[in-house]
């Protein structure tokens, strides 16, 4: 038999058939080979001024729902929104999604390790399901991600009608989606979730607009640090 | 686009519902006759007025139960299948 | 620019930068601001336009967008609205729907022919002798229409937003800037809109010599300017009402979707034309024309006019054509008493003033292109007739026209509105408006500018109450004084040519006709007349026609009612409908490899299949059936990852399975699969799969791509209502699947996993879990396209490394990837029926044969109380596989021919195919049951008629016909 070395084998992006269009720079990140860097960081860094989307379906999801999900999580230390669809951090960054009153999706951000925790507990507790996830994962920020939103999404994500730990699960480009928004390094942003497999879809729409607003692509480092 | 409101997730445009039909009580399937279950799976009432009906709403997996004029199209109340006690009024 | 007059205050135009343009080949210029009929009419140029049908000459006659005697091209648009389009730099405009030009169109000779064309001789003419239709529609298509579609015009995308306020105002005149204001001082978002480039409506043009109202305008603008919760949308229309206050706005560069929690309508009124003879010569316009022709773009409407008025707005009208230097040779009021005080102060100017008399006909000029005078007769006002005993000619060269309004109520009729006619204002007005819907201003039957204003404030404040804020509660009022309408302002003339509708050239007379024939209810009149169906959509035409046919029926205008209107409410060019275009898929993580493979794709559901992998100059046929030889010989492979899988966790799974499927899962091994199948509550075939057991308490499905959502949705319903100790999860897009099909699988597969896999130790319908190329998969035994087939479940992001390294392992035994439409062909040699392309909305187990699928002793699944029904009633039809005879050369039947006996339609092909491995052709086929039989020989008709003999065999058809 063939042997293969579990921690060489790359996973593939949710979003990368849109990428590769791109000349995009190529990493590595959490196993899954992923378009870094569309342009240079001085440019990329202007057009986050305006609209940047940036790809990080890269990083480490733990999804989780049950009655006993909440007491699950608790146990191990996971900060729990109090209110159905709303969001948290945890271990400083981690974000904690409470998807509906007793479903969650569990995100690190990089260099976190919340979620490797929870995988590595195999476990079944009563009441708990494990929920795999692959999602595509977005971040879009600049003065006119709410001029970006208003083309695809019908409803108010301004400050004043999306409180600032709200979470919505609506539809984003005509498919289902979950978005927050969250201060990112002093920044306000948008994040937007979607099944993985409507990635390059969704990406293609983002970028088509942002490109015509003024923006573009940018790499997750220009939000992500480790 | 008509609102319609989930009581999980709040008021959202109609194109993030799908309905589900009418809600109805099924007839106990080892007494009753033929025809009243050929009744129930076939036959409608198209007559308007305050109808319960099944929406779920797509974007989180919810099914409901909204309360429905076919008239007026005025919807008076949702709330989740059993729990019906929680009176919601639609929101505008 | 000859009829322009020194500058106006609040004047559109910036006279200080010239613009040049061309119409009709001829050099004009203007000035910035200016629109194309604003810089056409000051430099005196007065035919704009052609009319639709007669092709008679067409100047200014709302100027505000109501009429289309303005449409011109510039050669990429169609049908430019020449009254409000801003002309600019270099543009080079031509009148559409022309023959040699808008002054000497050859197609006027219509005109004289106009009494052998009346209403509805298209319905009636031309239908004999039959052969010659094909030329008349030719004459007639050519010599009607508006302008030339341009099939070259570029792919402009516009954008489709949404937005969100309290209150939305539409319209920016005096009452709706009023209202915008008191809401938003109320602390309330406000979004106000005008169709116009300046806000101001009425306030800025209606001033009757006065100025006053210019510095009311400038009041009411800066208060606007000052509030940040005020978004001011102009140039832009409010194009419809659609439920729970989402009005679509368009503008230029696109529709904005606005969803308000109130809407105050502040739309105002459309001036309505008096009908005399000629009233549409060039030079015959609406009082409000000429103002704003005065006010907005400093224009005189013409040197020495005549004002016929039915209302006290002529009055004013006239003391603004006095401010602009046009001499005036008479007011004319149709009102037997006219208005005394006004009238004196133009007596006290010199003016001579007609009370009681009418424009019995505008003359033309010789060349018909405009006007040279007006006759002048007495009119009874009662009688609605004209008295020409005493008739008289007055020179001039136009007519201003004032003699009513009707309601620009679009938006309230279609937010269900009820609306009923006021007499003290001769208009409709709303009695019974919707919730969270408020009326104001002149659409409310408010005239006088300080009700209006006041109107604003009373609109505002049931609003903000509306939204459960404090504010007063104003009485509504009533509109004091003479009616801003008169009741019937319509001029008969023996000779006619006295217009309602100048889109279609409809006359009154055209009405006559049509109540003769029997349209005489408005519905039915608007579509023979085809009144307000041109593209003003009645804007200037309706509100005459419903008086013109309660006169002709004797009932009050009430008892005729209006049209219906619809959204939208003016037209929307397509490329604003269609906007940027979202269609949405669903890729598999392989989508890259299968590209660059050569696959041809398929959509499936939302997702995009690779359907077969052509190789260079490969048939599709060939393709499909090269990879179906590739399974039955050596392996292929296939890219499943759109199949729907779901997880049924916990103590009730097993329980769940059973009532929704119509097998037994209880009993059900941990490590096996089972089939499942999902019924409706009819007893009809929806869907099927296989259950896969991973633990006492872990159900892993997987069913098929197209109808893996709806499953999943009604899976979620039915837990709802039973709620069991169970969870269900969605792993569609989690994880990804393929299939490994043929002779060689086991050997292949075998070389990345140190699983057992003989057959003893992983059997036929088993699931096991086990590393795969180092992934943890879930592998499931099946025969689906193949007796040796194994299904690999894994997270999507690691499909493709599966896949390569199977690519990689099989490349010895020629191993081939293949699409959906091989494994169409690869389960029907396998005889396996699909939902949806074997079964219809209609179909019961037993007519597929499925019993065997189906544990009726259990105490309930879904559709099991129909069965027992349905299995009490003998069989209608029967799916039979069936063979066509050895070598068959004919005409292929293709899905969907029928199967006959004679006359008799027995049932239908669902599935046929050539296939190369069994060198035949197969199928699937409904017959009556007494053909079911092995043997029984039925009849398919083809496409072309001719009939093909099949023949019903055993199942699989591997099998049987191959003895595989």
């Amino acid at each position: 038999m063939q042997q293969f070395d579990v921690k060489k084998i790359i996973e593939t992006s949710p979003v990368v058939h849109a990428q590769l269009k791109e000349s995009a720079k190529w990493e590595v990140i959490n196993g899954m080979n992923t378009a870094v860097e569309f342009a240079g960081v001085a440019i990329e860094g202007a057009r986050k001024k305006v609209l940047g989307v940036a790809d990080i379906s890269c990083l480490q999801r733990y999804g989780v729902k049950g009655p006993n999900a909440t007491q699950w999580l608790l146990e191990r230390g996971i900060a729990i929104p109090t209110t159905p669809n709303s969001w948290t951090t945890c271990e400083q960054k981690t974000l904690v999604l409470r998807l509906g009153s007793s479903e969650f999706l569990i995100e690190d951000q990089l260099g976190g390790s919340a979620c490797s925790r929870l995988e590595s507990d195999k476990a079944r507790a009563a009441s708990v399901y494990k929920v795999p996830r692959a999602d595509a994962a977005f971040i879009v920020s600049g003065s006119e991600a709410l001029n970006l939103f208003s083309e695809i999404c019908s409803l108010d994500l301004r400050d004043k009608s999306l409180a600032a730990k709200d979470l919505i699960m609506t539809q984003v480009a005509g498919i289902s989606a979950t978005v927050i928004r969250q201060t990112l390094n002093g920044e306000p942003v948008y994040r937007v979730w979607c099944d993985g497999t409507y990635g390059p879809y969704m990406w293609e729409v983002l970028i088509e607009i942002a490109t015509e607003l003024g923006g573009g692509a940018v790499g997750l480092t220009q939000y992500q640090n480790s | 686009m008509k609102l319609l409101t989930c009581p999980m997730n709040g008021t959202r445009p109609l194109s993030e519902f799908i309905f589900g039909g009418e809600y109805r009580q099924a007839p106990d399937q080892d007494t009753c006759s033929d025809a009243e279950w050929a009744a129930f799976v076939h036959n409608r009432s198209g007559a308007p007025g305050d109808k319960k009906e099944w929406w779920y709403h797509s974007p989180s997996g919810t099914w409901f139960i909204a309360e429905r004029n076919t008239l007026t199209d005025v919807v008076s109340r949702t709330y989740l299948a059993g729990q019906n006690n929680t009176t919601q009024e639609e929101g505008k | 620019m000859i009829f322009r007059t020194p500058k106006q205050t609040g004047e559109w135009v910036n006279r200080d930068k010239k613009i040049n343009f061309t119409f009709e080949g001829e050099a004009f210029s203007a000035f910035e601001g200016d629109t194309i009929s604003s810089a056409l009419w000051a430099a005196g140029q007065k035919v704009l336009g052609r009319s639709f049908k007669y092709h008679r000459a067409r100047g200014v006659l709302s100027f505000a967008n109501h009429d289309v005697n303005v449409l011109v091209t510039d050669g990429v648009d169609t049908n430019m609205r020449g009254d409000v389009v801003t002309v600019k730099e270099g543009m080079a405009l031509f009148a559409v729907n022309t023959k040699g030009g808008v002054k000497k169109d050859k197609n006027s000779y219509i005109d004289s022919i106009s009494p052998l064309l009346p209403v509805g001789f298209y319905y009636k003419a031309f239908h004999t002798p039959r052969r010659l239709f094909p030329l008349w529609e030719n004459v007639i298509r050519n010599a009607a229409g508006l302008g030339v579609v341009n099939f070259n015009y570029p792919r402009i995308l516009k954008r489709k937003t949404h937005s969100h306020c309290d209150v939305l105002v539409v319209g920016a005149g005096p009452t709706g800037l009023t209202a915008a204001l008191t809401a938003a001082e109320a602390g309330l978002e406000v979004t106000i809109v005008d169709e116009n480039r300046q806000l101001g409506g009425s306030l800025g043009y209606n001033r009757a010599a006065d100025s006053k109202s210019v510095t009311q305008l400038d009041g009411l603008l800066s208060k606007v300017a000052s509030l940040p919760n005020i978004k001011v949308i102009a140039s832009a229309y409010a194009a419809g009402y659609y439920p729970d206050h989402l009005i679509p706005i368009v503008g230029e560069s696109g529709i904005n979707k606005v969803r308000a929690k109130a809407v105050i309508v502040a739309s105002g009124a459309f001036e309505q034309p008096p009908v005399f003879r000629y009233n549409d010569l060039p030079g015959v316009m609406l009082g409000s024309a000429a103002q704003r022709l005065i006010y907005r773009y400093a224009v005189k409407p013409f040197n020495n006019g005549v004002v016929v008025t039915a209302n006290d707005y002529g009055y004013r009208v006239a003391l603004d054509l006095l401010q602009a230097g046009t001499k005036i040779a008479a007011l004319v009021d149709m009102r037997s008493a006219g208005n005394a005080n006004s009238a004196a102060e133009l007596v006290k100017r010199g003016i001579k003033v007609y009370a009681g008399h009418c424009v019995y006909e505008a003359l033309a000029s010789s060349d018909k292109l405009g006007v040279r005078g007006a006759v002048i007769c007495a009119y009874d006002d009662k009688q609605n007739v004209a008295l020409t005993d005493n008739k008289f000619t007055l020179e001039c060269d136009g007519i201003s026209m004032s003699a009513g309004w009707a309601p620009a109520g679009a938006l309230l009729y279609q937010a269900g509105t009820g609306m009923q006619f006021d007499y003290g204002v001769e208009q409709f007005v709303p009695s019974r408006l919707p919730n969270g819907m408020f009326a104001a201003g002149k659409v409310n039957g408010i005239f006088e500018l300080e009700q209006r204003v006041r109107d604003g404030v009373r609109a505002a404040h049931d609003a903000i109450r509306h939204l459960g804020l404090q504010a007063p509660q104003n009485q509504a009022e009533k509109h004091v004084g003479a009616s801003p309408s008169h009741p019937y302002p319509m001029v008969p003339h023996p000779k006619g040519k006295n217009f309602v509708d100048f889109d279609e050239d409809i006359q009154i007379k055209d009405f006559v006709n049509a109540a003769k024939e029997g349209f005489d209810n408005i519905e039915l009149m608007k579509r023979f007349t085809t009144v307000g169906m041109g593209p003003s959509q009645g804007k200037h035409s309706n509100m005459n026609a419903i008086r013109i046919l309660a006169k002709i029926r004797g009932l009050p205008v009430e008892k005729i009612g209006t049209t219906t209107s619809r959204p939208f409410f003016h037209p929307t060019p397509i490329g604003h409908l269609g906007g940027r275009g979202f269609h949405s898929h669903r890729l598999t993580s392989l989508h890259d490899w299968h590209q660059a493979n050569g696959a041809v794709f398929t959509d499936i559901g939302a997702w995009k299949r690779a359907a077969y992998y052509p190789a260079a100059g490969q048939s599709k046929e060939d393709a499909i059936q090269t990879e179906a030889l590739a399974v039955r010989k050596t392996a292929g492979i296939i890219d499943g990852s759109s199949f729907g899988k779901i997880e049924i966790h916990g103590p009730d799974a097993a329980l769940f399975l059973e009532r929704f499927f119509t097998g037994e899962y209880t009993d059900q091994k941990v490590g096996s699969c089972r089939y499942v199948m999902l019924l409706d509550d009819s007893g009809v075939i929806a869907d099927d799969g296989i259950a896969s057991r991973l633990a006492d308490d872990l159900f892993y499905l997987s069913i098929g791509t197209s109808n893996a959502a709806a499953v999943y949705r009604e899976m979620q319903r039915s837990q709802q209502i039973w709620q069991l100790n169970l969870g269900l999860v969605n792993v569609t897009g989690a994880f990804g699947a393929i299939n490994i099909a043929g002779p060689a699988a086991r050997e292949i597969l075998s070389t990345l996993t140190d699983f057992d896999l003989s057959f003893e130790s992983f059997p036929m319908s088993s699931v096991r879990e086990s590393q795969v190329a180092g992934v943890e998969a879930r592998m499931i035994r099946v025969a689906f396209v193949a007796d040796n087939g194994y299904e690999l479940h894994a997270p999507m992001a690691q499909i493709p490394h599966i896949w390569n390294a199977l690519m990689q392992a099989g490349k010895k035994h020629d191993l081939r990837p293949f699409g959906s439409d091989t494994q169409r062909l690869l389960r029907l040699e396998m005889g396996h029926p699909m939902p949806g392309i074997d079964t219809d909305g209609l179909t019961n187990p037993f007519e597929i044969g499925a019993e065997w699928a189906i544990k009726m002793n259990k105490p309930y699944f879904i559709g099991q109380r129909s069965l027992v029904i349905l299995a009490k009633r003998p069989l209608r039809k029967q799916l039979v596989p069936f063979v066509l005879a050895d070598n068959f050369k004919g005409e292929m039947p293709m899905d969907c021919n029928l199967v006959v006996d004679g006359r008799n339609i027995l049932g239908r092909v669902t599935s046929i195919s050539y296939s190369k491995y069994i060198d035949r052709c197969i199928g699937f086929a409904y017959v009556s049951p007494d053909k079911k039989e092995v043997g029984s020989v039925f009849q398919i008709r083809t496409d072309s008629g001719s009939l093909v003999a099949a023949t019903v065999v055993k199942s699989p058809f591997i099998k049987t016909l191959k003895g595989a």
